[in-house]
């Protein structure tokens, strides 16, 4: 036997040792004496670890323990033999064990969240309040005082702004050659009158006050 | 002194005592606790408190840190306790669950706290050694020096690899046989024997590295 293989022999300080190993490592300790040193050495580490007195625990560990023991006993009667409710309880348990550390993150992530979608519904409010409208453009087949004085000779654009309530504020009538300024004191009522135009009320909502409108009177697109 | 075997090393599991399935002990608390009954968790508590303990508070070298764990390991076995197979004894399956707590409690300790500084160091915060250290007719320098001697081994026991720790804590400390060591690490005998004797090697390393002192008068 030598130093290497006496290695495994040092397991006689544990009083194991197959047949045979305990002899040969006796008769190497007799020549070496580091192997000799070594297993010394451990004699002693064991029976200091041996002597190593108990830890006591600490005296309100009982307490506690009985605590919780009265407790899962008092769970476990209520769960009266129903293996549903020991299912539902064991899930529980470990889906609370499994989402603890996820606990702080989370409800950071929920809290930041909330705070910046409040602020983004408070600006998504604040544009869209009070746009809803519909455009005032009435087609006229006589005479109206809100009647555009332009003679229509092509596609026309009406442009026009709008205050807070829907009220026309400022309109221009634009056609191939000519424009017209309005002035919208002079307005009976809350709508433009366009010559040999159909109405077109409640075409859409737009989202601006200020509008553009298109316009090609019948007589030219036919 | 060392007796030698014959045959293989299954034979060492009747030479250690260790035993396949539940005794009729355990059999009786395991019913007890599965109906509910308050004897047998004060039986349960009574019994194995201590060793537990014992054995936690060795692998963790904190007793608040061990009264948490013994807590956590109880809480475990009370809900478990209906899924328990019983193949192997009662002790080996809490002792399982107790060194899987241990190291759970050691790595979440060192990612979250490695950097936290204990205001008392590990003798006062267990109340003295006075408090467990049985008189046993020794002179108030023989007690000291066996303080001294104790506290040097339980350090050297905190510095080695946790896997060898757990090793010669459950055999040297706790007297587990080899057979019930590897059924709580759930590895093969010949790993047990190993670790158990590379962490008796590397506690002789600590000991003897230690610059003021020999392993001779560390251990005289």
């Amino acid at each position: 036997m030598n130093c290497r293989s006496a290695k495994r022999g040092h397991n006689c300080v544990d009083e194991i040792v197959r047949d045979g190993e305990l002899s040969q490592f006796e008769a190497h300790q007799l020549e070496c004496e580091s192997c000799e040193l070594q297993s010394s050495d451990l004699r002693a580490i064991r029976s200091a670890l041996q002597m190593l007195p108990p830890a006591s625990p600490p005296k309100d560990l009982r307490t506690r323990l009985r605590v919780t023991a009265s407790q899962e006993r008092r769970l476990l009667l209520e769960e009266d033999g129903s293996r549903l409710l020991r299912f539902c309880r064991r899930w529980k348990f470990r889906l609370n064990e499994m989402m603890r550390p996820f606990t702080i993150p989370a409800t950071g992530g929920l809290a930041s969240s909330f705070v910046l979608f409040s602020a983004l519904a408070f600006t998504i409010l604040s544009s869209t309040t009070g746009v809803a409208y519909e455009v005032p453009v009435l087609g006229a087949g006589g005479i109206n005082a809100n009647l555009v004085p332009v003679e229509l000779r092509s596609a026309v654009v009406l442009s026009m702004s709008l205050d807070w309530n829907g009220r026309i504020t400022n309109y221009v009538v634009r056609d191939g050659s000519g424009s017209f300024v309005g002035n919208p004191n002079r307005l009976e009522s809350n709508n433009i009158s366009l010559p040999e135009i159909p109405s077109v009320l409640a075409m859409a909502q737009p989202v601006s006050s200020d509008i553009r409108i298109s316009l090609t009177p019948i007589v030219y697109r036919q | 002194m060392a007796q030698s075997l014959s045959g293989d090393t299954s034979r060492l599991s009747i030479l250690a005592g260790a035993q396949a399935g539940v005794s009729e002990e355990d059999a009786r608390i395991l019913r007890g606790l599965r109906a509910g009954i308050e004897e047998a968790y004060e039986e349960l508590i009574e019994r194995y408190e201590q060793p537990v303990y014992g054995m936690v508070y060795r692998l963790l070298g904190n007793q608040s840190d061990a009264s948490d764990v013994v807590q956590e390991v109880f809480l475990k076995v009370f809900r478990g306790v209906n899924s328990f197979r019983e193949q192997s004894s009662l002790r080996t399956w809490i002792y399982r669950i107790a060194v899987n707590e241990a190291h759970n409690h050691r790595r979440w300790f060192a990612r979250h706290c490695r950097h936290e500084v204990s205001m008392t160091d590990g003798r006062a915060e267990h109340g003295g050694s006075l408090e467990y250290a049985p008189d046993r007719g020794l002179s108030p320098f023989e007690q000291t020096l066996e303080g001294e001697h104790r506290t040097l081994i339980e350090h050297a026991l905190t510095k080695i690899n946790p896997a060898f720790q757990t090793a010669v804590v459950l055999r040297d400390i706790q007297n587990l046989s080899y057979e019930e060591i590897a059924e709580i690490l759930q590895v093969s005998l010949g790993t047990v024997k190993s670790r158990i004797l590379r962490g008796r090697e590397a506690l002789r390393c600590e000991l003897t590295h230690r610059p003021d002192t020999g392993l001779a008068e560390a251990m005289a």
